[in-house]
């Protein structure tokens, strides 16, 4: 069974190998010879040199060829061999908030595969030294994909807030750790609590008292390069307007 | 999370703070080449003008006004707003070879030098004279570029996609979505998560319940 598997990933690597490499009128008969071979359960006595022949491969019956949807990974055959491939515009957020639940989740699956469909072309261009045909399709796949998932937060985050008020998926909190800095905290999970969590107990949410002078002192000096900053911006912008000044009178230039 | 942010900040290319930002993209040999990593050059300082008071778009038809090809008239094909720079498609060219290897010398041809703001005017489409420009607003309350000579709107000029698309032309693949299809409104709001609203259009029936974590 697994060696059917293997011995079929073997062969359709291989067709794809000759159909990137070759380049001529030639390619188009290789591309249909495999598509008919690909499709049409041919034995595996085909394949005799790739896969090993073990006791039981010797039967006179087999069984059907077993396809597992490995064609799902490789572009339609019309674009085998082509330089360049025309695809269409990325799914806009806008466009995306008017489908379903259940629409998203279904396109969410099909984005899936396109991009590990186009992550094995490129990977197959890579080893064999060519160019990738149109890669400009897999920054789309995934600018579509991160819109998508945009658009589900937006929905679980007016939710989250309309039932419970949070306006974080994720607990945390305010801590102060042990160099004064006050950060947001969030929470991790854990299968014990943690007055049992020895690792946990040792981690010191608090500053210790001989750290306490340098909390006023690192806020003055946060403060004062603030100042500075906004006043090195506000010479910056005086020295401008002095070098261009704005001429009231429009000036006739012609 | 930590380290996708390590992983981000390493992936962004960091520049000195007085980096000279010239045509060419910074990340091109060609830019590595005349800003390599400890040349210091002096700072060039640019007009502040405010992104709602930019009247130059790319696609416009403007005229030079000083310079060595003064007087013509020429299509917009970049601008660089940091600089206040606008290049002008076949004008104020200097010449130079490209692409020399070995003892060949490369092809010579023309590249556009950019022009500064203050030396390129808008042209008004009726007159084809230069003209200065003023932001107003229609009565529709739409803000127009207005000529001050005039009085006539100069409208924007058509957004031409940098992959030469045409949206009006356009034909779906095989595996493009029709715009019916696109828009066509499927979400209806409801007090449902996508996931339970998922399982039950699959009839998912979820009887485990999760274990008690504690969270801290």
């Amino acid at each position: 069974m697994s060696a059917a598997v293997a011995s079929r990933l073997t062969a359709v690597c291989r067709q794809f190998q000759r159909v990137l490499t070759v380049s001529s009128h030639t390619q188009t008969q290789y591309a249909t010879r495999a598509f008919s071979t690909f499709h049409s359960c041919q034995q595996s006595r085909m394949y005799d040199s790739w896969c090993f022949r073990s006791p039981m491969n010797n039967r006179a019956v087999h069984t059907s060829c077993v396809r597992k949807g490995l064609e799902e990974f490789f572009d339609l055959p019309e674009n085998w061999g082509e330089q360049t491939v025309k695809s269409g515009a990325p799914w806009t957020a806008k466009q995306l908030r008017v489908k379903s639940n259940e629409d998203l989740h279904k396109l969410w699956y099909v984005f899936l595969k396109e991009k590990n469909m186009l992550l094995t072309l490129e990977q197959e261009a890579k080893r064999q030294r060519l160019p990738m045909p149109s890669p400009e399709r897999l920054k789309k796949v995934e600018r579509s994909m991160k819109r998508l998932d945009t658009v589900v937060e937006e929905r679980e985050d007016s939710l989250r807030l309309l039932q419970t008020g949070q306006e974080r998926g994720r607990p945390g909190e305010w801590r102060r750790n042990v160099f004064g800095k006050t950060f947001w905290y969030r929470f991790r999970e854990h299968p014990i609590p943690w007055y049992l969590n020895s690792r946990y107990k040792r981690r010191r949410f608090f500053e210790p008292s001989h750290v306490a002078p340098y909390t006023r002192l690192s806020l003055e000096k946060y403060l004062r390069s603030k100042i500075r900053k906004e006043k090195r911006e506000k010479r910056n912008q005086k020295s401008l307007a002095a070098m261009f000044p704005k001429k009231t009178a429009l000036a006739s230039d012609h | 999370m930590r380290l996708t942010a390590l992983l981000s900040m390493a992936a962004k290319a960091a520049f000195p703070r007085d980096y000279r930002y010239g045509t060419n993209r910074p990340w091109t040999i060609a830019a590595q080449r005349l800003n390599p990593p400890g040349k210091k050059r002096r700072k060039v300082f640019v007009e502040p003008i405010a992104n709602e008071d930019w009247h130059v778009l790319r696609g416009d038809t403007v005229e030079i006004l000083s310079g060595k090809d003064k007087g013509k008239q020429g299509k917009v094909a970049q601008v660089f707003r940091r600089r206040s720079w606008v290049i002008l498609e076949g004008l104020n060219t200097h010449y130079r070879y490209i692409g020399r290897s070995g003892d060949y010398r490369g092809t010579y041809i023309a590249s556009e030098a950019p022009l500064l703001l203050k030396d390129v005017t808008l042209i008004d489409p009726t007159d084809r004279k230069p003209t200065d420009i003023e932001w107003r607003y229609t009565e529709e309350g739409e803000r127009v570029r207005v000529s001050v000579r005039t009085g006539r709107i100069i409208p924007k000029p058509v957004y031409q996609r940098r992959d030469g698309i045409i949206p009006q032309q356009w034909k779906d693949g095989p595996k493009d979505t029709s715009p019916e299809d696109t828009l066509q409104k499927t979400y209806t709001p409801s007090l449902k998560t996508l996931e339970e609203e998922v399982m039950e259009k699959m009839n998912i029936q979820e009887d485990r319940r999760p274990r008690k974590s504690y969270w801290y």
